[in-house]
This record gives C-alpha cells, sequence and structure tokens, in this order.
C-alpha cells in the first residue's frame, strides 16, 4: 500500500490534514430555517415538518421525499453525511464511507451488533450510539424522529457530522432519508454514501439474481394492512416478519398467532408446503449466513429474531403474455418490412 | 499483539482468512495466541462465545415502519423524548 508520495514529501496522514482541516465551528447565529420557513423558534423536532404545509396537500405518493439538489455551503457550515458500514465487520465498509467518518466531528452509530459498534468507536473517538433510544413500549418513530434530531442539533451548531447505519443507511432506514431532506431544506451539504445491504448479501448468500424472475420486496406488516399483489411467479421478500402485525410499532416481537394471520394471507397465493427460506446475514466475520427452509405452514412455530428475512421463491410459472406478444412480432414484422415502427 | 478486534476486522478483510475453515482459521489464530474467547468462538461456530471478552449487550435493529408509509410519523410522548435528547446532549 503506499502510504506517502515522495515527490510532495508527504505521507497520507499529513495530506489528509492538509487537504480536510476542520473548520473552526460556527459562531452561534441566528438559525436560517426559522427565517426561511418563518416558524419562529421551538422545539428542534418542528423543523422536520418543514415544507410540510405545501405537501401536505399532495397525496403521500406524489410527495415522497426525493432528495433536492444540495444549497450552496460555506466551510464554516455543518454538514451530514449518512453513510452505510455494510453488513459483515471488516468486510463491507467502503473507503469513502471511511473517509466520512474519520473526517466527521461527530459520528452517531444505528448498528445492530454491539461489536461492530465497538469497532466503530475504534474509528473515531466521538462516537454516539443511537441504541439507548429504543424502547419497548415506545413508539419507533418517536425514536427515529429522535435521532434525526439529535443529528440536526451537530449540524445546526456547524459540526461535520456523520450519521453510521448498519447496512445500506437508506434501504429500511427512516432517518438517514428524513435527515438529510431536512438538513438540505436548511441550506446544510448533506447526502447519503450507499452501503452493502442485507438485500445485497441475500441475493448472494441464497443465489438468487432478483432479474431472473422479478423480486417483490414488502416489509411484512405492510402486507397485511394494505391491499398489495403478490406476483407469485417471481421472488416474494418479506422484511422485519419477526415482528409482523404489531400496528403499535412499539414492539420488537410479536408471536405465532400474528405469524399464522401472514401465513393465512400468504396460503392464497401459496402451498402451505412451499419452502420459504427464512435468512440472516452475518454481522461477524467469524460467522456463516443464517439459512432455515421450512414449510410454510410451519412459519409461526419457528424461533424468528426482527433481523431474520424470509423469502418465498416461485410457486408458478412465468406466463406469457401473448397479447403484448402478438403486438411485439406485429411491430417486428413492419420493421422487417422497412417501415420504422 | 493484536488484539480480537484487530483480528476481527482482519478476517473481514482478508479473502482467505475469510473463507477459511474452521481447522484453518483456528490453527491460525491458535499460532498467533488469539484470545480464548476468539479460538472458542471460531472453533464453536458460535460467535456468543465473543461475549467473554466484550460484554454482551442486546441490540435492537428495526430502523423503520412501512406499516403506514403515507402518514409522517406523530410524536407521542413529546416531554419525554425531548428531555432524553437534552440530556444526551448537556453530555457532550
Amino acid at each position: 500500500m503506499v502510504d506517502n508520495i515522495p515527490a510532495l514529501g508527504l505521507s497520507l496522514g499529513q495530506m489528509a490534514k492538509a487537504c480536510f482541516r476542520r473548520a473552526e465551528p460556527a459562531k452561534p447565529q441566528a438559525p436560517r430555517h426559522e427565517r426561511q420557513v418563518g416558524e419562529g423558534a421551538g422545539s428542534p423536532i418542528g423543523h422536520m415538518s418543514l415544507g410540510a404545509p405545501a405537501r401536505g396537500k399532495l397525496p403521500y405518493y406524489l410527495r415522497m421525499t426525493m432528495p433536492t439538489t444540495p444549497m450552496p455551503s460555506r466551510a464554516s457550515q455543518g454538514s451530514l453525511a449518512c453513510v452505510g458500514l455494510g453488513m459483515t465487520l471488516g468486510s463491507h465498509l467502503t473507503p469513502l464511507a471511511r473517509s466520512h467518518i474519520m473526517q466527521a466531528d461527530v459520528v452517531f452509530a444505528g448498528l445492530s451488533d454491539g461489536i461492530v459498534e465497538m469497532w466503530l468507536q475504534r474509528m473515531h473517538p466521538d462516537v454516539r450510539s443511537l441504541q439507548s433510544y429504543y424502547r419497548e413500549g415506545k413508539s419507533r418513530f418517536t425514536t427515529y424522529q429522535q435521532w434525526v434530531e439529535l443529528m440536526m442539533t451537530e449540524v445546526r451548531a456547524g459540526k461535520r457530522v456523520c450519521g453510521v447505519f448498519y447496512g445500506h443507511p437508506g434501504i429500511f432506514a427512516w432517518s438517514p432519508h428524513k435527515v438529510i431532506e431536512i438538513a438540505r431544506a436548511e441550506g446544510y451539504a448533506a447526502h447519503m454514501e450507499p452501503g452493502i445491504s442485507a438485500e445485497d448479501c441475500l441475493y448472494a448468500d441464497l443465489g438468487i439474481d432478483p432479474g431472473r424472475f422479478g423480486c417483490q420486496h414488502f416489509e411484512a406488516s405492510q402486507l397485511l394492512l394494505f391491499e398489495r399483489r403478490i406476483d407469485p411467479t417471481g421472488y416474494l421478500v418479506l422484511w422485519q416478519v419477526g415482528l409482523v402485525g404489531d400496528r403499535s410499532l412499539a414492539r420488537f416481537q410479536t408471536g405465532p398467532a400474528y405469524r399464522q394471520v401472514l401465513v393465512d394471507l400468504l396460503s392464497k397465493d401459496y402451498p402451505l408446503d412451499h419452502e420459504v427460506i427464512v435468512y440472516r446475514a452475518a454481522t461477524l466475520p467469524i460467522q456463516k449466513p443464517r439459512i432455515r427452509r421450512v414449510a410454510l405452514r410451519d412459519l409461526p412455530s419457528i424461533e424468528l429474531t426482527a433481523e431474520e428475512t424470509v423469502v418465498l421463491p416461485p410457486a408458478q410459472r412465468l406466463k406469457p403474455n401473448l397479447a403484448m406478444q402478438a403486438r411485439l412480432a406485429a411491430l417486428d414484422e413492419q420493421e422487417n418490412a422497412g417501415v420504422p415502427a | 499483539m493484536t488484539d480480537t478486534m484487530d483480528w476481527l476486522e482482519a478476517i473481514g478483510q482478508d479473502a482467505t482468512l475469510r473463507h477459511a475453515s474452521t481447522d484453518e482459521l483456528t490453527s491460525t489464530l491458535e499460532a498467533a495466541e488469539a484470545s480464548e474467547a476468539l479460538l472458542a468462538a471460531v472453533a464453536s461456530g458460535d460467535s456468543a462465545w465473543l461475549a467473554q471478552e466484550f460484554g454482551y449487550r442486546p441490540m435492537m435493529s428495526p430502523q423503520s415502519s412501512q406499516t403506514f408509509p403515507e402518514d409522517e410519523p406523530e410524536r407521542e410522548d413529546e416531554e419525554e423524548p425531548d428531555a432524553e435528547v437534552r440530556l444526551a446532549l448537556s453530555h457532550d
């Protein structure tokens, strides 16, 4: 590995210090977000409603939070990067994500493994765990909002903030998307660096190519609570089955009776003896992925954690769409006859 | 001397170690005088042995809910969480 640049007489560490010297913390000033949205001083949580009055008139599927282009920012202002640590200690952290961690003033950790969190603490002297905000009986949405509030408080104080989340910071993770949306709305530089997700590991460990037959993903509870169309000719991946049916968002586990409701729903499209795969990625490099295969009917009776994912392989063959094939054939004939379609 | 965390990082980053058999990895770690907890975890295939060295800390993993995707979440216990956050910030 190259650890110095002879032509400049600098080590990489010296180069990094020269290039990324930390800006002086910003002096306290009137929060720009207050001037922008005219909300006045209030609880920081109030800032999360930025833009809500305008967007609130739209149906949710038209006001999904697409990241906006960051507004120009000064070096003395705070900034935010949400990065993924990947799933497996040592194996998945990208060089760029590591760089964000090391150059940050403060790091917040939303990780799923205590040893992985200790590993992160070796990379930075100020790593603040977000774990303590979880509590049985407390809505997880409250927890996720607190995480946003914690990160934004430091950004507004002029700090370079790095939120580190297990897997990919933007997959099944509410706070990273929300805090980036808010930071950008307030004029701070903010962006997300992807990480290797549980979904990525699942494809590799189970030998599934989602493009082969297509692949649907649902949070298991959403599948129960809303009318969704399951396509049993493709893969079906169900997340957070261990707490399926929890409408309070305050539990971390639900029992067999809740999973039986899920099985009853799935049994409309799959036979009860259909083999399903229960999967958990390795978080430590001395672990192997946990892969179990059970019949659909047995899903309620097995032990299942919130980290485990249930995969249903296709139960039916792909059905040719004869009408569309006929239309395409007609277009081909037209093209072959020299008439551009 | 390489400690257990260094070993975990090294194993995670090395193609040979990451996919070594249990016997091969155990031999490598024994020769390097790795900790008893790490050796036991590798030999048994049970990473719970590492709690001897790092302690046991249950971790929650859900970070989102798509259960009600069209609703912006409402804070339920307004006072208490703010107090929690203020406490956290006051310790910085």
